[in-house]
């Protein structure tokens, strides 16, 4: 029983799905939203190595090394306006966002 | 044999219980510790892959500053936990029904996946044979190299992150008392200190 | 050792990354007035780059490893940005001042969102593409909720962020797809995979997903949720900023990895976004009807108008390119006009957004309303005002590629959207007037005039402009 490529595509999607599944069910709390973001980039970053692995190429290597880059950019601008967020509202609810209605 | 594919298993069971955690903890601290568990696991695969650097990577970058930021912003915004779960239950049905599809989609994808022909001859960058040179070398030749221009586009981004959170978040608060150091050492004792002679039988005014 | 690449096709970017750290300290070490300075000396930035984007402007050349390619389209399209760009910045100088924003990170991050616009579009590389994307975004994030103590705009920010991180996951997760099918991630190499190779399950996925996340990018229907919200929130030059550069930038790149790499694939892509561009232009007209606040109603028209746009990427011809390109120029001067409009509705030192705050404004503000009824029926595509031609030229396009049906949806949501147009004229004309306008700043006149004429006088002269589009297309066609 040899692992194949399939198997870690799907675990990676699994992740995924979970990461997706994550933002849109969450209605009470945006840090939590923030880190869905996470488990969907580390799919995508699971992907990326498998794919390079099973292909014998290291650009794939080098993409997930900027995509853990940008990913800390991405938390680290997320967590900034969930701050902002919360010392204009006093909540991060996802309810709580209704002063627009889009 | 027997080994690799039992650690494969092993980390990605792990992996995906984590991940459920991260969604369904009740509280957003146990949700960020969750988190690190996923990416531990995770940091695993990437091990089984071969991608130790970027499997050590992903555990100091990940487990060393993000999850930190995110326990940071957990405990600094002092939230509610008891009316988190609220209102989770209206929208299960349909988050599941929605993801399963998505998610039988891509594993129908997947179980048959396919390279193209040319995939061996397109090959920008291919691995280098490990026993010639070490995984972090081989990556350290290109990325420095090859690669360097999307390296110091990820500089931008990291500079404009810093920018940007900074931005968002300073503010100078008013009522509270800072130590300025420079003002400290700038006082000289004829600023505060008075000598006075007092006259015997007068006192202060 | 490898050779240092060469690094003259990328002047521009490297002058505006180096501009934009030389802002930051120009900003932290001048004593009065920060904003003022750094907002002038990045338009000067801005014109800089353009003279460099030009200079280095001529036959197709690849650098960085195949990670970055100048060629005619690439430098037309960063010519746009560029231009859209400075005149949001021009707005954005007596909006600071009248506001009393003193924090001159504003332009700084402007500069940097720019950056990576213009690498977006010079990507000739999956990896490019998605970090010269991720600049362009996280610097939106942050200008969208620049205006902190807000509370719409912080709202705007929480929703622009984690909608537009979700499209930036789902573009990268189909990006991977794309890599895992062909084993590379230039544009060459994934030319060369995909011509020819049977239809794969797993390449098809991938693409559709980087169609999602181009989408939300450009604010297409069924993912346009964020547009009136983030319009609405974000401070108006902002807001100007965010209706054109961003949006010309990443069509731009959906058109050049359309056709490029993924030409193969046409039948396939077509059909989504066919949808996505029916789904815009009808949703754009209708619901714009309903809405009362101007700055949300330019969020519906730029909806509709990116339908439009997007008829000329479908019919993937290079006279459809042309169209597209020809129409996101007129868009630019069309929407930077109009926001210049909104930016001078102020009472009593206060902005206003309200539709019925322009009520019969004709009689108080004629030289306002003169533009704005310019500005008005050019959007609503009425001849001989530039809009016109920007419809015309894509629907066009769409005819001679055999979309006829498309081209009449095209031209019956016109017909809608021509009602609201037509409605703000009416108010401005018709009914009793309200309160009288400030005086309008130098700069914001000064855009507006500009503006209104250009789509006025567009008429006399295509020629030049034509022939610049017409490059820019051929460019994309020759490989």
């Amino acid at each position: 029983m040899v692992v194949s490529l399939s198997h870690y595509l799907i675990v990676a999607g699994v992740l995924f799905t979970l990461g997706i599944f994550g933002i849109f069910l969450n209605r009470k709390n945006l840090i939590v939203i923030l880190m869905s973001i996470e488990l969907m980039l580390l799919a995508v970053n699971i992907n990326f190595i498998a794919f390079s692995a099973f292909l014998g190429d290291l650009v794939g290597q080098i993409f997930t090394l900027l995509v853990l880059t940008v990913a800390a950019a991405e938390a680290a601008i997320g967590l900034a306006i969930v701050v902002v967020f919360y010392r204009a509202h006093r909540s991060i609810a996802v309810e709580d966002i209704n002063e627009l209605k889009g | 044999m027997i080994a690799a594919t039992l650690a494969f298993y092993l980390f990605s069971a792990l992996a995906i219980v984590g991940a459920l955690n991260v969604i369904f903890q009740r509280n957003p601290v146990h949700s960020v510790l969750w988190l690190i568990f996923t990416f531990f696991n995770a940091a695993g695969l990437f091990v089984l892959l071969g991608a130790e650097f970027v499997a050590m990577i992903l555990v100091i970058v990940y487990v060393g500053a993000v999850a930190v930021l995110f326990l940071f912003v957990v405990m600094m915004l002092d939230i509610n936990i008891t009316m988190v779960r609220e209102g989770f239950l209206k929208y299960l049905p349909v988050g599941l029904l929605v993801g399963g599809i998505l998610l039988a989609e891509l594993i129908t994808v997947f179980a048959g996946w396919v390279m193209s022909d040319s995939a061996d001859v397109l090959r920008a960058a291919p691995a280098p044979d490990p026993s010639d040179i070490g995984n972090t070398e081989a990556l350290g030749l290109i990325l420095y190299t090859d690669y360097i221009y999307v390296f110091q586009a990820a500089g931008i981004i990291l500079l404009v992150a810093m920018i940007g959170s900074i931005v968002l978040t300073h503010r100078t608060r008013a009522g509270v008392r800072k130590q300025v150091i420079g003002e400290q050492n700038a006082r000289r004792p004829s600023d505060t200190l008075e000598v006075v002679k007092v006259e015997s039988g007068k006192g202060l005014q | 050792m490898t050779a240092i690449p060469n690094l003259t096709p990328a002047y521009a970017e490297m002058f505006l990354a180096i501009a934009g750290m030389a802002l930051l300290m120009v900003g932290v070490f001048r004593k009065s007035d920060p904003i003022r300075g750094v907002t002038m000396l990045a338009i000067l930035a801005f014109a800089v780059a353009a003279v460099l984007s030009i200079s280095t402007n001529g036959a197709e050349t690849v650098t960085f490893n195949g990670l970055f390619v100048v060629n005619a389209f690439t430098g037309f399209a960063k010519l746009l940005i560029l231009l859209g760009a400075g005149l949001a910045m021009l707005l954005a100088l007596p909006w600071a001042r009248n506001e009393g924003v003193s924090r001159y990170e504003l332009p700084v991050i402007m500069v940097f969102a720019v950056l990576g616009m213009m690498m977006m579009v010079s990507a000739n590389n999956l990896l490019s593409l998605y970090v010269g994307l991720e600049l362009q975004s996280l610097a939106l994030y942050v200008l969208a909720a620049f205006n902190r103590g807000n509370l719409k705009a912080t709202e705007a920010g929480v929703k622009y962020f984690v909608l537009g991180a979700l499209a930036s996951g789902l573009l990268l997760y189909g990006s991977s797809l794309v890599y895992g099918f062909s084993g590379t991630t230039s544009f060459a190499g994934l030319a060369d995979a995909l011509t020819g190779a049977e239809s794969n399950a797993g390449v098809i996925v991938g693409i559709v997903f980087v169609i999602c996340g181009f989408a939300f990018k450009v604010s297409a229907v069924p993912f346009h949720m964020w547009t009136p919200d983030v319009y609405e929130g974000a401070p108006t030059p902002v807001t100007a900023f965010f209706s054109v550069a961003p949006k010309i930038a990443s069509l731009c790149l959906f058109l050049r990895i359309l056709v490029g790499p993924f030409e193969d694939l046409m039948d396939q892509w077509r059909q989504v976004l066919t949808v996505i561009c029916v789904a815009s232009m009808l949703w754009g007209a209708v619901a714009a009807i309903a809405q009362n606040n101007i700055k949300r109603l330019m969020a519906y028209s730029s909806i509709g108008h990116v339908g439009y746009a997007l008829i000329g990427l479908i019919a993937g011809t290079q006279e459809g390119a042309r169209g597209m390109i020809y129409y996101m120029l007129i868009y630019l001067f069309m929407n930077v006009g109009t926001f210049a409009v909104i930016l001078s509705m102020r009472v009593k030192d206060r902005y206003v957004e309200s539709i019925d705050d322009l009520s019969g404004i004709s009689k108080t503000n004629p030289a306002i309303a003169l533009a704005l009824t310019a500005l008005m029926f050019s959007m609503a595509g009425i001849p001989p005002l530039a809009g016109f031609f920007g419809k015309y030229f894509v629907f066009a396009a769409a005819v001679n590629a055999g979309l006829i049906p498309l081209a009449v949806i095209g031209v019956l949501s016109s017909v809608i959207g021509a009602y609201y147009y037509l409605r703000l004229i009416k108010i401005m004309y018709f009914d009793g007037s309200v309160e009288n306008f400030d005086r309008p700043d130098y700069s914001t006149s000064l855009v507006m005039g500009v503006c209104a004429l250009s789509v006025v006088v567009f008429i006399f002269l295509p020629e030049p402009l034509l022939a610049g589009a017409d490059a820019a297309a051929a460019a994309l066609f020759q490989g």
